[in-house]
């Protein structure tokens, strides 16, 4: 009896776990096995184990502009994030205001762009807002008598001009989840807090705060790791092929499709894709740990 | 009971997923053994759907006696599907129809079969020079051209006062007098940092982007040169995207572009009354005509169709090489085709453009087609956005380009 109760829970879950591995685990075995070979297109079918000597090319590379790209990820994680909790918060505060009117058709409209495919928001925004001839902003700038301005083309307006179109994007997902965890917290504590003598700082400090947190913590792991992964804004605003606007910005994906992606070298493509995946490892155990200290 | 039922259920799924990962080994040897599969070619390409229908609806005419079938298949993305199907009998390709770019690549991976395998070299003796030369790698010939293309001079006859200057001094004097930044209008419009655009000057200054030894020019002198002349250009010639050029263009804010023949068709449809003039007729301060970039459209054999269907592919390439199809192609779609033979027809001798990409086709350059290419166009396009948009001096971003260009080539192997 007791056998077949060990067997059965691995014959419910066989499947799944098996679909998991086909999907998610297999790729990682497979691209961990490219590495370690000389696939490319001068070996497309008869590669060869050539031990950690692409891992040696790779952290090489990592020398070379790695850093200043992971410093930069770093910075756009950061900024993105405190931004956003920000900005959403007081947003989504705003949405839970007793008595406001037409509530639901505002939080509807915010939804819009989080909703939109990805492609097209990052093309709209960059020919309706930031090109240089037809762009929004250009237009306006134009009206006031100012001169045309290059928004793409120089790192640090460039960096903002993403980051704009990133908040943009990715707001309306933490609104959401704010106005939803702004719903799960008792009017009770409120109604005390304010017999008590509480003010609005007060309630927000002492009471809506620590009680969203945990229900918010999930979102915001999970949106941070989409921030810091990004990819799409920053290539097909700034480095899309034939459309180059001249910025240099390398996030740590962006670098590494560049570096690696392009060459047609599987097997270094496979070891940085690698070394990648060990940084985004480490950087998720930090969170998690710091997340747990905090529970503590 | 529940139990159970769960339990066969789950061994199911999992033989279902097991299933999905097996080769159908049935309709392969039934595919093999099949005299019909033996008949159909399938050729798979990534252009324009109504050339492809002509092309095939041509071809299956011209060889229903033969009773072979041709099929285009259109694939987006196609030099990635050919990386994973290049082998796949079943349910690969047994030609592909792309530009010739991408050859080097494709044979290096062991792809393709030389048409020496499969035709004699006299089906295709008639064809332009440069369309063979574009599709010859490593001294052996693997594509059969089709049609070609390369840029042009496109103009506005409304717009434009007085005759379209012969030298660039000229056409850059003209340019000053005629563009207000601030307005929004413009005399030229190009795309001044896209490698292909610029290459006509690059290429006319006697530098280049890559060698046919692999080695990177970004920092040869003539193309620092070439790069510091077309920047005074590409200040007055508005933001460079593909989009913005051609809208201002099209709405009549251009008053001419440079542009290939994939342009017409939004011109025509802006009504814009165009003229057409071929970069081979403006001369460099050094004497020399613009030379551009020409690509050529052209039509290999997987190693796989060479030997499994030899003669209903040698049947194809036959056809292919028919003026006939050049003909048709310049007729219905406006192609330069590769035949030299099609352009004794009046209608293909007379269309404008035809005229103009077939007299640049004498000093135009097929685009490299060794594999290295494929890693170029990113540290070049990289080098013309630093000097043209970013404002950086051109020779320091040369040489930092040049050593990007090297890295990735090395990255290759």
């Amino acid at each position: 009896m007791k056998k077949k109760n060990k067997f059965l829970p691995w014959g419910y879950s066989f499947s799944s776990i098996l679909l998991i591995g086909l999907i998610v685990v297999f790729p990682i075995i497979y691209t961990i096995y490219i590495s370690f070979t000389n696939m490319n297109l001068y070996h497309w079918t008869d590669y060869e184990f050539i031990a950690f000597s692409n891992y040696r090319r790779a952290l090489t590379k990592l020398d070379s502009g790695f850093m200043s790209a992971l410093f930069t990820t770093i910075i756009w994680t950061v900024l993105n994030m405190v931004i956003q909790i920000f900005v959403a918060y007081l947003v989504a505060l705003g949405l839970n205001v007793k008595g406001l009117k037409l509530a639901r058709l505002y939080k509807t409209l915010l939804m819009f762009p989080w909703a939109m495919p990805a492609y097209v928001s990052i093309l709209l925004w960059r020919v309706g807002m930031y090109n240089p001839q037809y762009g929004l902003l250009n237009k306006i700038l134009s009206a006031l008598g100012f001169s045309k301005v290059d928004f793409l083309s120089e790192n640090i307006p460039a960096f903002l001009s993403c980051m704009v179109l990133n908040l943009w994007m990715a707001l309306p997902f933490l609104i959401m989840m704010m106005d939803g965890a702004f719903q799960s917290v008792d009017n009770s504590y409120y109604e005390s807090a304010k017999l008590d003598g509480a003010g609005w700082w007060a309630q927000n400090l002492y009471i809506t705060i620590p009680s969203i947190k945990p229900i918010l913590a999930p979102s915001i792991i999970m949106t941070t790791f989409t921030t810091f992964k990004q990819f799409d804004i920053i290539y097909l605003l700034t480095m899309q092929k034939g459309s180059l606007t001249g910025a240099t910005l390398q996030t740590v994906i962006t670098y590494a499709h560049q570096n690696a992606f392009v060459s047609n070298n599987y097997g270094l493509s496979s070891a940085v894709s690698i070394v990648i995946f060990g940084f985004i490892i480490l950087f998720s155990l930090f969170i998690n740990r710091g997340i747990r200290e905090e529970k503590a | 009971m529940k139990k159970k039922m769960a339990l066969i259920l789950c061994i199911a799924m999992a033989a279902m997923c097991l299933s999905g990962c097996s080769k159908n080994t049935e309709s392969f040897a039934t595919k093999q053994e099949s005299k019909e599969s033996l008949t159909t070619i399938r050729i798979w390409h990534d252009g324009d759907k109504a050339i492809m229908q002509m092309m095939e609806h041509r071809l299956n005419e011209a060889l229903s006696d033969n009773g072979i079938t041709v099929k285009f298949e259109q694939k987006s993305g196609l030099t990635d599907q050919i990386k994973l199907y290049e082998s796949d009998e079943v349910n690969g390709p047994d030609m592909y129809m792309y530009a010739h770019d991408s050859l080097g690549m494709f044979v290096e991976m062991g792809a393709l079969a030389p048409l020496a395998d499969v035709i004699d070299k006299k089906v295709y003796a008639d064809m332009l020079p440069m369309t063979l030369k574009a599709g010859n790698y490593k001294d052996s010939q693997y594509l059969m051209p089709v049609y070609f293309e390369t840029l042009l001079f496109i103009y506005n006859k409304d717009l434009w006062e007085g005759e379209v200057p012969s030298t660039t001094d000229e056409l850059y004097s003209y340019m000053k007098n005629h563009t207000d930044i601030t307005k929004g209008t413009y005399a030229l419009v190009n795309q001044h940092s896209t490698a292909y655009n610029v290459a006509p000057f690059i290429n006319g200054f006697g530098g280049f982007i890559m060698n046919e030894q692999a080695k990177p020019g970004l920092s040869d002198e003539k193309t620092k040169e070439a790069v510091e002349y077309h920047k005074k250009f590409a200040d007055l010639e508005a933001d460079g995207d593909y989009n913005t050029v051609n809208a201002l263009f099209n709405e009549g804010k251009a008053a001419a572009i440079i542009g290939g023949p994939w342009l017409i068709a939004g011109v025509k449809e802006a009504k814009i009354n165009y003229g057409i003039k071929s970069l081979s007729d403006f001369t460099l301060p050094n004497g020399n005509a613009l030379a551009p970039y020409s690509g050529v459209q052209g039509i290999g054999v997987m190693k796989h169709a060479a030997e499994a269907k030899k003669d209903a592919v040698a049947k194809v390439l036959e056809e292919i090489a028919n003026p006939e199809i050049g003909i048709d192609l310049a007729e219905n779609s406006g192609c330069a085709p590769a035949n030299q033979k099609s352009y004794e027809s009046k209608t293909v001798a007379n269309d404008e453009m035809i005229a103009a990409m077939r007299r640049t086709a004498d000093t135009a350059q097929p685009m490299p087609n060794i594999p290295q290419m494929s890693v170029m166009w990113g540290p070049t396009e990289s080098l013309l956005a630093a000097v043209n948009k970013s404002g950086k001096d051109f020779s320091t971003a040369a040489d930092e380009y040049q050593k990007v260009a090297e890295n990735a080539i090395a990255d290759m192997k």
